[in-house]
């Protein structure tokens, strides 16, 4: 499996496909702290919430960069269940580079404030990127040309999954537990005090009921397709 | 192997391309799958590799090594044919350090190493598809059109690996829509045709009754002749191009005037 991934992200980065997810990530970089230092906690709220999509849309171009009779070939050498898994670690993979990268950018500009609860801020802005990962992971993987088949359908899916995940998550929402907890926990982190135990344990457990559920549907869907 | 009441078809709503498909392949038999254009000859090489499933029915008795040569080599990959057989090789857990160099050379893919996938002919790639699909000896080997542009003398490697899989027990199934059977004696053949599969035991001469004739014809009316012998019902077993030969191997052969044909006929 090592093999495999290593020959994906090769595949993906030689194919100059993710230059365009990058140059996304370094645009919103600049936005969320052009306009000067904020709390770590608040920022990397903000920063989690926004790369959500990109991170979504760059693990869709990375199972898309390898083209379909390759990974059927893959699909041959190593199983059905163990390519589907090579696929996705290589995006959780790319995922944490992207979010080790928005987490450090920051201090290069000086737009963390150093004055209020660094630690804490640190801590809880890894846990914030850690819980948007997977998530966008699965609704790329979801989106993705071997379970939608075709790029109309795998550009609705990803365009009205990361819609609905701002929209079904801003506060007062019907149901907001239909979405993973991206936006709750960019709220959770930007308020007033720092977050209880009981609040992160809730938005983590959200986090990984969500995941656990969409990876299923992933697994049931590439079942039958190649 | 054995296809049980196999059925399939490209999604919910689609015609079902291949139905009620019962068939069946032993161990060191050779089958030649038939068929017209969109009969469903690719479709069924590739639920007997297991790269598609059975909308119903069982395919049973798949060996555990299969080696898949797909119609068309994917060659929209950043790899030099080299380094992406190394990755093959390393994603199939090729154990032989050697096998990589082996079926490069085997292949006359050595000149290619370096060569981007994206940059090589179709009968080059081809071949990069034939040789990941033998890393490991294969118990099933699955040929989509192996011949479709290869030069004469990639043709002729053709059967004789067909035979070494055979020989050592495997099951080779391979569709051919240009007559190359001939090249592959003593094979099954399976007719995909109004979505049904039928099996026909060997129709080809046995050995005993046949005789090797080598002919010399001119180069210019080479294929002509080919075509004639085997419009004629005899199996064209080799071609000799020096031509051929010369750019494609580093050993100089001895220069020769005329293509030889060898040619076995039953008669």
């Amino acid at each position: 499996m090592t093999a495999l991934v290593t020959m994906r992200v090769a595949g993906f980065v030689r194919g100059g496909r993710a230059l365009a997810p990058l140059i996304a990530v370094l645009v919103e970089l600049g936005v969320i702290y052009g306009g000067g230092a904020s709390p770590a906690a608040v920022a990397y709220g903000y920063s989690a919430a926004a790369l959500f999509p990109v991170l979504a849309w760059l693990t869709k171009l990375l199972l898309d960069t390898e083209p379909d009779v390759q990974r059927r070939l893959a699909r041959l050498a190593v199983g059905p269940r163990r390519e589907a898994t090579a696929g996705v670690l290589t995006a959780v993979l790319l995922a944490l580079v992207v979010c080790v990268a928005a987490m450090v950018a920051p201090w290069l500009f000086h737009g963390i404030d150093t004055r209020v609860d660094l630690g804490a801020g640190l801590a809880l802005g890894v846990l914030a990127h850690l819980l948007a990962v997977p998530a966008a992971v699965a609704v790329g993987a979801l989106a993705s040309r071997a379970v939608t088949g075709s790029v109309r359908m795998g550009v609705t899916v990803l365009v009205v999954a990361s819609v609905l995940v701002v929209v079904l998550g801003l506060s007062g929402s019907v149901a907001p537990w239909l979405v993973p907890p991206v936006m709750a926990t960019a709220r959770v982190l930007s308020g007033k005090d720092l977050p209880q135990l009981g609040t992160l344990v809730l938005l983590a457990g959200w986090a990984a009921g969500w995941c656990v559920a969409a990876f299923a549907g992933y697994g049931w869907l590439r079942r039958a397709r190649a | 192997m054995r296809f049980d009441g196999v059925w399939f078809r490209y999604g919910r709503r689609a015609d079902w391309t291949l139905r009620e498909v019962d068939a069946t392949a032993e161990p060191g038999a050779t089958v030649v799958v038939l068929g017209r254009n969109g009969a469903g000859k690719s479709t069924l090489l590739q639920l007997a590799a297991g790269v598609l499933r059975p909308a119903r029915g069982v395919i049973s008795g798949r060996p555990e090594t299969i080696g898949w040569v797909p119609e068309r080599f994917p060659a929209d990959q950043p790899f030099t044919a080299g380094d992406y057989l190394r990755r093959m090789a390393r994603v199939r857990a090729v154990a032989d350090p050697h096998a990589v160099d082996r079926w490069l050379e085997r292949l006359l893919l050595t000149e290619h190493i370096d060569t981007r996938l994206a940059d090589l002919s179709k009968g080059t790639a081809q071949k990069v598809g034939l040789a990941q699909a033998l890393l490991l000896p294969p118990g099933l080997l699955v040929l989509d059109e192996p011949w479709e542009g290869l030069d004469a003398v990639a043709r002729t490697l053709i059967p004789e690996i067909v035979a070494e899989v055979t020989e050592a027990g495997g099951t080779v199934l391979v569709s051919d829509h240009r007559g190359e059977i001939t090249a592959l004696p003593g094979a099954i053949h399976w007719t995909v045709s109004e979505h049904g599969v039928h099996a026909e035991a060997p129709t080809a001469p046995t050995d005993s009754d046949e005789v090797i004739v080598e002919v010399a014809v001119r180069r210019s009316e080479a294929t002509q002749a080919v075509a004639e012998l085997r419009a004629a019902g005899h199996r064209v077993l080799r071609i000799q191009n020096p031509e051929v030969r010369r750019a494609h191997s580093p050993i100089e052969p001895t220069p020769d005037r005329e293509a030889q044909q060898t040619e076995r006929g039953s008669r």
